[in-house]
This record gives structure tokens, sequence and C-alpha cells, in this order.
């Protein structure tokens, strides 16, 4: 029973993370329409980015707010340069996310051709354990949940409560109507990459720290647990990423705890599969996710 | 043999076996308009399968790798076998295909259904010896001296790229072929015209699969041995830049592309200096040029550098005045396609 307990636990820490990536990549799809899965190579930039300062002794959270700035502006560029000019260009979904999956591999080889193939890591941060219900965490965990958290309930304020968020959902819903109301929708668009960059980078460098050692394909692989939380939402929907997370983060961690770890990630495309087969909408199934999603 | 002989024997299967995958991945996606992103599944089914079927049981070499099944069969049962696995494996994809997803959506799953296969099998090592993979997977020439075996080699793997050849022609030409181009310019009037869409997708997708699967199959029974390294997510990308960069549609176009992305590409950059602070370095290399050429040409110039012929009939010439231009949903889209939504 304790050993289900402390894989509550972990699944809570990695569902944090997990939540965290998941909402960046649903919040720019959501607004631009592009899926990108460069994200995943942004992610490991992030972690290695994050090394470089924890190399000139920033503390490892100072790290985290500074690359996450950084990598905002990197998505910000990315989508400015690239993605929006293929775009207006009408290219077709499937060319745009070949231009991703292209400009992944080039960014996490350059990334390899840099730092080298080996094994990284920040460290150990800290020994102390905080105990909560049974379960045991970290310290740098509690402090990924609690900057989870934050950001979660950030973002949430920011969607409902400013216009700015008003005009992000409604350029999420329809971009042609949110225009003609007068939304500046190019700049939401740009606001929703930095976002979503920023949601990347602090999930890479947290991703760097909760996982303690890393290497290049940090990123790639975390990309299964991430598209599998936001497609359990329903890709597009921030509330649906963030539940998602939690969802894969524990049961991914019971099976690894339960059964046996390597299977984790098969078990986050099992959760892919069955929601793509039984509803590829998501759990909450909203109308507007519906009809982008469905041909 | 001298060292220059042996890696043309080496270059010239490698081509070969790359050609059929680029065949199958063109008839899938630059004919039919079948976005296959785990394309590198078939393949490593393929190669896989004709493992299991030609080695001898996993305790015959004092059982130091654990495999499945271990047949022991001829090399012709073996590769016939990765070809219908390969065909299973592609149909398998296929339907995952057939729920009316969105483009990308669908190009996403099959990424990731790419990745997971790569985990199961390295997971499990009881399957297919996981992460660590087969190792003396048997050569159907084993038994002849090296220069000769290796020649054999070259020659066998050149007359399934000529059956390959004669086979493509059927799904790429005449009426199939027609029918196979106008799916992917427009589904819909395809099935307006009594065509079933899912029908002719999922034949797609099992040729497409047979020729990974005996590109695959031919592929490791040369190099001896294959793991869930060797069938990387990337390599996808790389299949389906020899498509993009040689013409989408176009047999001939996508043969050069897969000559220029393998030969002069990932082979190529292996004659660069290597630095001793960064082995692997010039692979890295590769692999960047590589995915900046795909971007390159989807920015510059979609169709590739042949681009599909389309048919010069008379009565086509009036058929297509004052018509718009096609619409490019299965295409990578450019210039031509009106912006989407």
């Amino acid at each position: 029973m304790s050993l289900f307990v402390d894989a509550v636990g972990f699944g809570i820490a990695s569902g944090a993370v997990i939540a965290l990536g998941a909402v960046g990549f649903t919040v720019q799809f959501g607004i631009s329409n592009v899926l990108n899965i460069t994200y995943g190579a942004l992610m490991t930039l992030a972690a290695y980015l994050g090394l470089v300062l924890v190399g000139w002794h920033l503390s490892v959270w100072l790290a985290l707010v500074v690359v996450a700035v950084v990598i905002g502006g990197i998505s910000v560029a990315f989508n400015r340069a690239l993605v929006s000019p293929l775009v207006q260009r009408g290219a077709s979904p499937f060319g745009l996310i070949v231009v991703t999956v292209a400009a992944g591999i080039v960014l996490q080889y350059v990334v390899t051709a840099i730092a080298g193939p080996q094994a990284q890591t920040y460290g150990e941060q800290g020994n102390s354990s905080i105990g909560v219900l049974g379960m045991t965490f970290s310290v740098a965990q509690v402090t990924i949940i609690a900057i989870t958290v934050v950001v979660m309930l950030a973002l949430h304020l920011l969607l409902t409560r400013t216009q700015l968020g008003r005009a992000m959902r409604a350029t999420a819903s329809n971009r042609t109507l949110a225009r003609s109301c007068g939304i500046a929708t190019d700049r939401v668009s740009d606001l929703a990459w930095l976002l979503s960059g920023m949601l990347c980078g602090a999930a890479g460098v947290a991703l760097a720290i909760t996982v303690v050692s890393f290497d290049f394909t940090l990123g790639a692989t975390f990309l299964i647990p991430m598209i599998a939380a936001a497609v359990l939402g329903g890709v597009g929907q921030p509330y649906g990423a963030m539940l998602g997370g939690l969802v894969v983060g524990l049961v991914t961690q019971i099976t690894g705890a339960l059964w046996d770890p390597s299977y984790q990630d098969v078990v986050a495309l099992g959760v892919l599969i069955v929601m793509l087969l039984v509803r590829p909408r998501g759990l909450f199934g909203a109308a507007w996710s519906a009809r982008r999603l469905l041909a | 043999m001298g060292a220059a002989g042996y890696y043309a024997t080496v270059l010239l299967v490698y081509l070969g076996t790359d050609l059929l995958a680029a065949w199958g991945m063109n008839l899938e996606f630059g004919v039919a308009g079948v976005a296959n992103l785990a394309y590198i599944v078939v393949i490593a089914a393929g190669a896989y399968t004709y493992a299991v079927f030609a080695l001898p049981r996993a305790t015959a070499n004092g059982g130091f790798q654990q495999y499945i099944l271990g047949l022991h069969q001829s090399f012709a049962v073996s590769v016939l076998a990765a070809a219908v696995v390969g065909a299973l494996a592609g149909i398998l994809i296929g339907l995952t295909g057939l729920k009316r997803l969105r483009q990308d959506y669908q190009a996403m799953v099959m990424l990731v259904v790419s990745l997971i296969a790569a985990t199961v099998i390295g997971a499990d090592t009881g399957f297919l010896n996981g992460d660590i993979g087969l190792s003396l997977i048997p050569n159907p020439f084993a038994n002849l001296a090296p220069t000769t075996a290796s020649w054999a080699y070259v020659a066998l793997v050149a007359l399934a790229c000529l059956v390959g050849l004669v086979v493509m022609r059927r799904f790429t030409t005449g009426p199939l072929g027609r029918t196979l181009r106008a799916m992917r310019d427009d589904e819909h009037a395809v099935a307006a015209a009594g065509h079933s869409v899912v029908n002719l997708r999922l034949v797609v997708q099992a040729v497409g699969g047979a020729f990974g699967g005996v590109s695959g199959a031919l592929l490791v029974a040369f190099i001896g041995g294959w793991s869930p390294g060797a069938w990387a997510y990337a390599e996808t990308l790389a299949i389906l830049t020899a498509v993009i960069v040689g013409g989408m549609g176009n047999t001939a176009g996508v043969s050069a592309g897969a000559f220029v992305v393998y030969l002069l590409l990932l082979q190529g950059v292996q004659f660069l200096p290597q630095f001793a602070a960064h082995p692997g370095l010039s692979e890295d290399l590769g692999w960047m040029v590589l995915g900046g050429l795909t971007i390159a040409f989807i920015w510059l110039r979609p169709q590739g550098i042949f681009p599909e012929r389309r048919p010069r009939l008379g009565i086509a010439r009036f058929a297509t005045a004052g018509a718009p231009p096609p619409r490019e949903e299965a295409g990578l889209g450019g210039a031509a396609a009106p912006p989407g939504p």
C-alpha cells in the first residue's frame, strides 16, 4: 500500500511537469491552429540552457524563470520566421507538421552538436523531504508543484478576467470573426506563442530537475505523455490539459510502481489511443474543439 | 576484396533498400496522399520478421539473445513473411487513420505510434531482445567468399528493385494510379465517383507496407543486426525528405531524391573530417542539413526537383481551362493553394 501511496505522490509531481508542458502545447495549438512538434526539441533546448545558467552558479529556480523568458522569445521568433509565413503561403496542415518535425530534429541535433551526446545533470536539489498524507515529496518536487499551481491560476485569471484573455479565447474559437470584431489576431497569436514558449521553457527546466539526469532525447521522449495529456483534455483546451497532465502523471507513475517502469510511456499511449477511438475531442468534448479536429 | 569495393557494395545495398522504402512512401504520400509518419515502423516490422524467420531458435546460439519464433526458414520464405507482416503493419497503421480526424492530428498520432513502437520493443526484452536488438541475422550468401557474397547480394537487391519497380508501376499508372492521384487531390470527388476511399487507403498502406517490409528485410539480412536505435522516428523524416526533394508522385524523381538524401547527405557526411572532441558531429550535421532541406523544399519548392507530370490528354486541356487550381489538401501546399482558415 505504501508503494501505491508513494506512486501517487510521484504521479502528482510528474503530473505537474506534464501539465506545464501540455498546457503550453495546447494553448498555442488552440490559438494558432498549428500542431507544433518542435515543442519537444524546444524543451530539450530549455533544459540545456538551464544547464548553462546553473553552470554560472544561478539557482535552478532563477534559471527556470530566465529560461522560460528566453524560450518564450525563441518561440515567438520561430512562429514569425517559419510557421506564420508558411501558413500565409497556404501550406497544408501536414506540410506544417512535417516542417515542425524537421525543425525539431534540426534543433535537437544542434543541441547535441554543441553539448555532446553524454548525459547531463543540474545536480541534486537538496535532500530534505516533506511528508503530506503519507506521501513523501522532495523540496524540488513541492516547488515544482507550487509553480505549476501558481502558473495555472495565473493562466486561468488571464483567460477569464482580462480583456486579453477574452481576445485569446475569441481568437481560438473563431479567428475570422475575432478579427472582424477588431481583435488584433496576429498580436494574440504572438502572445500565444510567447506563453507557450514560456511554459515550454519552464517545463523543460522543471523536467530536467525532476529526472535529475538527462540527455538530448529529453524533449522527444517527453512528447508522448505531454501529447497524451493534451489529447486527454481535448487539444486546444487549457483546463483539459491541466487535468490531463495530472491523470497521465498519476496513471504512468502508478503503472511504473505496480507493474514495470519501462511501460510508463506505453500506458501514456494506451490513454492516447483509447481517447482517440472513443472521444477524439477530449474528455469534456467542447463543441468548438470538435469542429477543429474532425475533418 | 579492397575496402573501396566492399564500401561500394554496402552503398549499393543501402541505395537499393532506401529506394524500395522511398517508393513505398511515395505511393502512400506522393501518389495517394496518405500521410504516414509511422512509415519506419513497417520497415522495422519487416526487418524483425525477416530476423525471427531466418534465425534459428533463441537457444541455438547459447541463448545470448531472446526472441520469439526462430523458425530457421530460407531467405525467400523470410523475405516473403517480411512483406506480409509489413503489409499487415501498414494496414494496422492505416486503420488509425480511418477516424475522420484532421490531417495534422492524424500525423501526430502516427508520430506517437512510431515513438511508442520503439519504446515497447525496447522495453520488452523477451520479445525481440529489447533495446540491445537482434544480431547474427543470417545472410543468404554466408557460405560464399566475402567478395562474391557481397556482389551477389547487390545483384539480389537490384533484382528486388526491378520487381518493385514493375509492381509500383501497376499502382502509380493506369486507372488505379489515376484514381489514387484523384483521391489525393479530392477525396470527396473520388468517393462520389463510386470508389471506396477506405479500401483505397488500406490497399495503398498495405502495398506501401509490403515495400517497407521488404526494404527492412533486405537491409537486415545484409547488415546482420537490428535494434530500436536503427528505427528512430527521425528515419521516417529521411524517407519523407527523399520523397519531397525528389518530387512527390513521381517515381523517377523520388528515386533521385533517395539518392540525394541517403548517398550524398547521410553517407556523404561521413567523409567530413572528424573532430576528436565531438564524436558523431558529422552525423549530427547530416541530420541538421536533412531537416533544413525538408523545410527549404516545403518553403521554396513543395513540388520537388522533378515535379509530377500531369497527364497530357487532349481532353484535359478543355477540362481544366478556366477551372480553379486543384485543392492541395493532401500535398504540402504552396503558393497555388488558397490560404487556410
